[in-house]
């Protein structure tokens, strides 16, 4: 390779020399915006083969023979320039950006299209639109820039995959997240961390070294992904090198995090006095109810302020040490450049970026090298090497992560929960440690608890870390036997190695009780992609063919071990290898899968102006009972301004460009089926040591695919020359054969639920895009998007038998259920309990049962009294239950969503503002239910406006000590639900370019400095810390809940990058 | 373009697409369970089945820990420490919804282990029987209608009205006896109170027909059932129905008329001197019918779990004695003066430093590895002891001789001499809240006499006849069973 390489710069040299007797065009390209040198641009004489490219400094020497002709000047991202040779050997050129820039080209399925003649929906984000944020992998830059695609950032710890939804929510029990190919391999996603860190695989992509993003959204474009596209499919492409010489980039910013919109909490005084309050009410309904025996007393509990070593009252802000202002800061280095015949690009990065939670940390060190040789006019090779070394760390659970939101851990819970009136220290500085949570000080309450964990002590020596190697490579090989065919074979390697290191220090904290744990765990996940295609392209008389035929196998396996340790043998000891008293295994983990697939697709397309497009695909996958799928595409498309009809009309005058198109196909979803679905299980048990077979697990023989039928049907127009460009799409999406883990009644004792094809959903709605140049003159110009989507979801059938999905939020047995998918309703209803008030007679909180009734409750009550009565005439009730009299309340999948991206320049300086938005939906803000929990917990102020006297008009209910119903801690309750809608400041950058005059002969291009700002500002009626944060994570059925999650992050930055 | 190209093209696009496919990849095996299809193939994995029903039994959620949890909290002996759901504060508080953490919990277990039993008997019946010989799969099916009945039994304890409220005609549960693997069973209305305990004593008459009469060893005698086990749940089922004479009948197949009153038949049960050893390594003593074995493995999981063992619930949660969930209330049985300071039994409570008492019959440390007594013969004793007096209604000689061998292997120095029958029956009960604190007995035995559950603490009393005397039933049990009704 070496030595082809050589030779064939040596050819290059000779052939440069052998013409070089005739004039020579010498000149600077610059560019038009901001008058800078442009390096990399192709300068050649038009018709003709070779040419030069500018220099760093934008200089260029074309030597060349002919007298007459045109010197062509053309760059990616710009428009390209024709200039007539004249007699001058000075040509000084100027090139304007152009704003279709991404339009060029689009990628679709096994190659690229140009975007005229598509006629699929796919949505473009230019690399450069998320490289430089604080984001830790590339979907969190994503929200707003693309109409009908929502992303929620769902939590504040870093690397928390973010919630991907292309045209709403598609699944119901399988992923609802679209399919990654990257550089044409698919890639795996989900969080691969066994720890409270999280651990996103995308994350491995620097989105420094991201080209392009093309997000396809219906079944022309998604087709060709058969079985697996049905949330639609996201291409990642990376940066390859450009005809040039080395191009040279350094990047750097460095950022500060901060949580911002905590609820505000009682102070140690107010906490003091309204939990003493609210002991009296209790004792003084029914005396004793809240006595605790102390010191082999019975007596009233008593909360108590406790002086510091200050001498002052205790006055302890949780908040203050569990969140930081995090500090990151980020490096990127990249050199790209090549001949005609080999190209080449180096990208390397670092990152270390500190989260808003105490020892939260993501430290990334990545390469990436891709290379693109023609070793002659028929063969062609390539590849990528890219490897990522990622740590994701954090000393304790967020409580933020799927499942988590009940953890008693969960540090963004105990923040809200822990006493303001005990501190996390004693006087003397040791630790403030209760039998197993934070001490009591001078409270004296049942159980000495006034709080969970003293987090404090738990962040100083736990772990929950998590580091993934990742390697990431493909190589292939192509032959061009004539022009118009194209065979290549590609093989991708996606291989994720996750190291798991957790430690519970023996003393406080999930480790107390079992003296010390540690765990170690690795799970290797290797994933392979053989894929061979064929490629004709045909014209004839402006009829325009191109077929691909092709093949591709796809093998995915995972293996994992780990070892939990007990007991450690010295308390010093705080590594897994350590000597522990128990010792068991944890982790285990096989699976493999195997998915074989065959696919054509067949472009046609008349003189531009007609066009038709389908796709095939077949697939086979291992983990189905069917196994065997066919799925396709088809789409047209009419370009109208071709036509002579237009222009008579003098339409061609208005449009610059006019086209409508459609597109109808069907495509599956086998995304989060177990790889032995089918099977039914006897798994591993014991019983006293004894090996035993349980019967774990029932099989459907009968799993097939999820099928969805998209139609899309739309207009792409532009007005002014191009200055203004629409696109309006309508979509409708039919999912029938829905898998639904369909739950049998318990008194079955089926061991688990049955994955079944049952039960359909739809999604339908519009979206509109538009981009305009509202402003552009030499010195000044404004580009703006603005896109917008409205989606309508509907559950339209479940199983017969099955009348709703329930969500847990948290786990089943101890969690919430505020979400409830049925017929009729969109997915993940909230289903709460309605409330009315508080009747100012009583201070009881008034709830309606089903019939409507109005029902009040109070916690505590005198002997023989019942604690829910009929508001109407005081007579005893039956107690609301979910059950029973909860109501299908509010959606929580937004009715409309996108973005506002405004970038302006002046001269050198450039401002972007972009805006992000969703509308018309609700949350479920369970928190809040916490936040006014009568126990020991600590209360949001506006627990002070509580009813306190007959007459009060409030909606806060009499406090009354453990009462844990009246807000909604155990019966998920109207009181709860908030409007989500919300518009996000999303980012902000403030950049200057420095003039390259500046710099002489340095060496350096471009220099470009920048302050930045990511949530700096949000407008919605939300009260919780943000709108976006959700409790289970990505799944498909429990959106819009909030329940003890932290919030997300405000980041600043600035940043400085170089080009030589 | 030359030919040579078009060969080469040619011949890799020929190798690629015939020799790449490798199709056996599309039907894995299984390397980590056993298919239900092949599950009843040999005499090992019928045997590895048979453990594992008696494992679903000793399940956290269910008899290995949270079903005697709340037997005991139902009562007025113990004080709830913290207030947690989770830990079951609202069985405790007597004011539990359809949706608590505990009715679901032990709803579904119970279930599951019933349908697990189920499923063994139809697989047996279907193969397993040709593979074990006939002799052998009736024993192994004994043992799962042993295990079948003594599910359905405790959950006819709290789901259900007591079969002395109207002789049973009360609603039971969907009586399930056959196993379920696939969808479409949800819906199954409740049979009587009565229906269900007449398929429970059915199950158990079974068992101890075709059950052995003893096992190999001390350890399977107490982990494995045999004819003892179904005999001695028998009075106990029996004693929950009032059937006095059916449980004297069922006694005395085992107790002699006269001390020491140590088993006739089958495995020679019989008191152990010093009761401390029957919650101590090995747990294996003549006195241990039957209970559940534990070991520290957490994968596969061989203990209880967290938030469920009987230690963490009574003993500790964490490494320090009387940090836990309940206490001992200070004015439930402790209080008792005629309960003796030097009983034995005083010796298995634990006093904190804040003065407060609790059980310590189980102290494992973390994972919390005591076996879990579920019948001993310190109970049948007393079982019998009681249906004499209730079905003679006068101081039954034989009883006063049974409750004083239970007094007296812990307390020799003390005679019980009831002077009245309600003061024997009293004293029956005194004894049975002695002897079994901690062992979850005491909400059964109120509820089988329709007794008022006591106020504890800051819990209310609640009268038979009032809501909350017994669980609601699962709300997941209600919305996908539409014949199910709630209580």
């Amino acid at each position: 390779m070496k030595k082809l390489l050589q030779s064939l710069f040596m050819m290059l040299l000779f052939a440069a020399t052998a013409f070089g007797q005739e004039r020579t065009i010498t000149g600077t390209v610059t560019g038009k915006e901001d008058g800078l040198p442009l390096p990399g641009v192709s300068v050649k004489i038009k018709g003709t083969s070779g040419g030069t490219t500018t220099a760093a400094d934008g200089k260029y020497s074309l030597k060349t023979s002919t007298k007459t002709g045109t010197i062509e000047f053309s760059s990616i991202g710009y428009i390209l320039q024709s200039r007539a040779i004249g007699a001058s050997n000075v040509m000084n050129v100027t090139l304007e950006t152009d704003s279709k820039t991404l339009t060029d080209v689009v990628v679709v399925g096994y190659g690229t299209q140009k975007r005229g003649e598509t006629t699929g929906s796919t949505a473009s984000v230019s690399g450069a639109s998320i490289a430089q944020k604080p984001i830790q992998s590339l979907e969190a830059g994503l929200a707003g820039r693309a109409a009908g695609v929502q992303i929620t950032v769902p939590a504040g710890l870093l690397n928390t995959p973010p919630v991907f939804r292309i045209r709403g929510t598609n699944s119901i029990s399988l992923s609802s997240q679209p399919l990654f190919v990257i550089d044409g391999v698919v890639a795996t996603t989900g969080d691969q961390g066994l720890t409270a860190s999280a651990a996103n695989p995308l994350a491995s992509i620097n989105p420094n070294d991201i080209e392009s993003i093309d997000i396809a959204k219906d079944a022309a474009s998604t087709a060709i992904y058969g079985s697996r596209a049905a949330n639609g499919v996201v291409f990642v492409t990376t940066k390859r090198g450009k005809t040039g010489a080395p191009v040279v980039n350094y990047d750097f910013w460095v950022g500060w995090s901060k949580a911002y919109r905590l609820p505000e909490l009682l102070d140690a005084f107010q906490y003091t006095d309204y939990k003493n309050e609210a002991i009296a009410n209790a004792n003084a309904i029914r005396p004793g109810s809240v006595n605790v025996t102390f010191n082999g007393v019975s007596q009233l509990q008593k909360f108590v302020l406790t002086n510091g070593p200050d001498g002052q009252p205790i006055n302890t802000r949780w908040y203050d040490y569990a969140y930081r202002t995090g500090v990151s800061q980020n490096h990127n280095v990249n050199v790209s450049g090549g001949t005609d015949n080999t190209k080449y690009y180096m990208g390397f990065g670092y990152t270390n970026q500190q989260g808003i939670y105490q020892k939260n940390d993501f430290k990334r060190l990545n390469g990436l090298f891709n290379v693109d040789s023609k070793l002659n006019k028929f063969i062609t090779i390539g590849g990528k090497l890219s490897y990522s070394n990622e740590k994701n760390l954090a000393a304790i659970s967020s409580g933020s992560l799927n499942g988590e939101a009940y953890g008693t851990s969960g540090i963004a819970r105990t923040t809200l929960v822990n006493s303001p009136n005990v501190s996390p220290f004693n006087n003397d500085g040791s630790y403030n440690l209760g039998a197993t949570f934070v001490g009591p000080m001078n409270n004296i309450v049942t159980g000495n608890q006034v709080g969970f964990y003293n987090f404090a002590q738990v962040l100083s020596l736990n772990r929950e870390n998590n580091e993934i190697d990742h390697l990431q490579s493909n190589a292939y090989f192509q032959l061009t036997p004539f022009k118009w065919l194209n065979l290549k074979s590609m093989y991708g390697i996606d291989y994720i190695n996750s190291d798991n290191d957790i430690f519970y220090n023996p003393v406080h904290g999930p480790g107390q009780g079992v003296l010390g744990e540690g765990i170690g765990a690795f799970r290797k996940r290797k994933n392979w992609t053989w894929t061979n295609t064929a490629q004709a392209s045909y014209e004839i008389s402006q009829h325009n063919f191109n077929l691909l035929l092709g093949q591709e196998q796809q093998r995915n396996t995972v293996t994992g071990y780990g070892i939990d340790r007990q007991g450690l043998t010295d308390p010093a000891y705080d590594v897994v290898q350590a000597g522990y008293t128990l010792n068991n295994s944890t982790g285990a983990a096989y699976g493999e899968n195997y998915l074989l697939s065959y696919f054509g697709r067949l472009n046609y397309n008349y003189a531009g102006k007609y066009f038709l497009s389908g796709n095939l695909r077949q697939d086979e996958y291992s983990a189905l009972g069917v196994k065997k799928g066919i799925f396709w595409g088809a789409s047209a498309g009419w370009e109208i301004t071709k036509e002579n009809f237009w222009s008579s009309a003098g339409l061609d005058k208005v449009f610059s460009s006019f086209k409508i198109k459609g597109s109808y196909g069907k495509v599956g979803n086998i995304s989060g089926i177990g790889d032995y679905a089918t099977f039914s299980t006897y798994g591993s048990a014991l019983y006293g040591g004894v090996a035993s077979s349980i019967y774990s697990a029932a099989g459907n023989k009968e799993l097939t695919w999820e099928t969805s039928k998209k139609t899309d049907v739309g207009i792409n127009f532009g007005l002014l020359k191009g200055r203004l460009e629409f696109e309006v799409d309508y979509y409708k999406n039919n999912i029938d054969g829905l898998i639904l883990n369909v739950s049998q009644s318990p008194s079955t004792g089926v061991p688990s639920s049955v994955a079944t094809n049952i039960g359909s959903m739809y999604n339908k709605g519009f979206e509109f895009n538009v981009n305009a140049t509202p402003l552009k003159s030499a010195s000044f110009s404004w580009n703006s998007n603005f896109n917008i989507a409205y989606n309508k979801n509907e559950v339209t059938a479940l199983a017969p038998g099955l009348t709703e999905i329930v969500t847990p939020t948290g786990s089943t047995a101890t969690g919430e259920n505020v979400n409830r998918s049925i017929p009729g309703y969109s997915i993940g209803y909230l289903y709460v309990v309605r409330t009315g008030g508080v009747d100012p007679a009583t201070g009881r909180r008034i709830f309606f049962n089903q019939a409507g009734r109005a029902v009040t409750y109070q916690h505590i009550v005198p002997t023989g009294a019942s604690q829910w009565t009929y508001l109407d005439n005081g007579s005893t009730a039956p107690a609301i239950t979910q059950g029973a009299d909860a109501v299908m309340y509010h959606n929580t999948a937004p009715k409309f969503y996108g973005g506002f991206d405004n970038t302006f320049r002046y001269k050198g300086f450039d401002l972007n503002v972009m805006l992000t938005y969703q509308l018309g939906f609700w949350v479920s803000y369970g928190t809040n239910a916490g936040l006014h929990d009568q126990r020991y917990w600590n209360n949001a102020v506006d627990v002070l406006a509580r009813w306190q006297k007959p007459g009060d008009d409030t909606n806060f209910p009499r406090a009354i000590y453990t009462d844990n119903v009246s807000y909604g801690n155990t019966i998920p309750l109207d009181i709860n639900i908030f409007k989500g809608d919300f518009v996000k400041l999303r980012n902000v950058s403030f950049g200057y370019t420095i003039p390259q005059t500046a710099f002489g002969k340095s060496g350096i291009n471009r220099v470009r400095v920048y302050v930045a700002g990511q949530n700096l500002a949000i407008i919605t009626k939300y009260p919780g810390p943000d709108p976006e944060v959700s409790s289970n994570g990505s799944s498909s059925s429990g959106q819009g809940s909030d329940r003890n999650s932290g919030p997300n992050a405000r980041t600043y930055t600035m940043g400085l990058s170089l080009g030589f | 373009m030359n030919k040579g190209n078009i060969y080469i093209a040619i011949l890799c696009s020929t190798i690629v697409f015939t020799s790449s496919c490798k199709k056996e990849l599309l039907d894995p095996a299984l390397k980590t369970s056993v298919a239900a299809e092949n599950a009843f193939d040999t005499q090992f994995r019928i045997e590895s089945q048979a453990n594992s029903l008696y494992g679903s039994l000793k399940n956290g959620s269910f008899y290995g820990g949270r079903y005697l949890a709340y037997g005991n909290i139902r009562g007025e002996d113990f004080i709830n420490e913290t207030g947690n759901l989770v830990t079951a504060s609202d069985v405790w508080s007597l004011n539990l919804a359809n949706s608590a953490t505990s009715v679901k919990g032990l709803w579904s277990q119970g279930y599951l282990t019933i349908n697990r039993c189920n499923v063994f008997i139809d697989g047996m019946t279907t193969k397993g029987n040709s593979v074990v010989g006939d002799a052998a799969g009736a024993k192994y099916v004994a043992e799962a209608r042993l295990i079948r009945a003594l599910s359905y039994y405790s959950l006819l304890q709290l789901f259900a009205r007591p079969y002395a409220d109207g002789n049973g005609s009360k609603p039971g549960l969907p009586l399930r006896l056959t196993g379920i693997t696939g969808p479409g069973f949800s819906d199954l209305a409740r049979s009587t109170v009565d229906q269900v305990y007449t398929q429970i004593l059915a199950d158990l008459n079974y068992a101890e027909t075709n059950l052995p009469s003893t096992n190999a060893n001390a350890l399977l005698n107490t982990t494995r059932a045999h004819k003892n086990t179904a005999i001695a749940l028998k009075t106990r089922v029996y004693l929950s129905m009032g059937k006095w004479a059916e449980v004297i009948t069922e006694a005395n197949k085992l107790v002699p008329a006269v001390a020491p009153f140590k088993a006739k038949a089958n495995v020679a049960n019989d008191l152990v001197t010093d009761i401390a050893l029957v919650f101590k390594a090995p747990y294996t003593t003549a006195e241990s019918i039957f209970s559940l074995p534990m070991t520290s493995s957490a994968s596969p999981l061989d203990y209880p779990g967290t938030q469920n063992s009987l230690a963490s619930y009574f003993y500790f949660t964490n490494a320090t004695p009387g940090t836990t969930e309940y206490s001992l209330n200070p004015t439930g049985v402790i209080a008792n003066t005629g309960w003796k300071s030097t009983d034995k039994r005083r010796a298995l409570l634990f006093t904190s430093a804040a003065s407060k008492q609790f059980v310590a019959k189980f102290i494992a440390p973390s994972p919390y590895t005591d076996y879990v007594p579920v019948i001993r013969w310190s109970e049948v004793l007393l079982n019998l002891a009681e249906a004499r007096v209730r079905s003679t209604n006068t101081i039954d000689p034989q009883a006063l001789l049974l409750l004083n061998a239970v007094r007296q292997r812990s307390d020799a120095t003390t005679t019980l001499a009831p002077a009245t029958v309600t003061d024997f029956t009293d004293a029956l009960l005194l004894e049975r809240r002695i002897e079994f604190l901690g062992e979850g007995l005491r909400g059964p035995d109120l509820t089988r006499l329709l007794l008022t559950l006591p106020l504890k603490g800051s819990a209310p009393a609640k009268t038979s006849s009032e809501n909350g005397y017994i669980w609601p039933i699962s709300s997941d049990e209600l919305s996908l069973n539409k014949l199910m009704t709630d209580n």
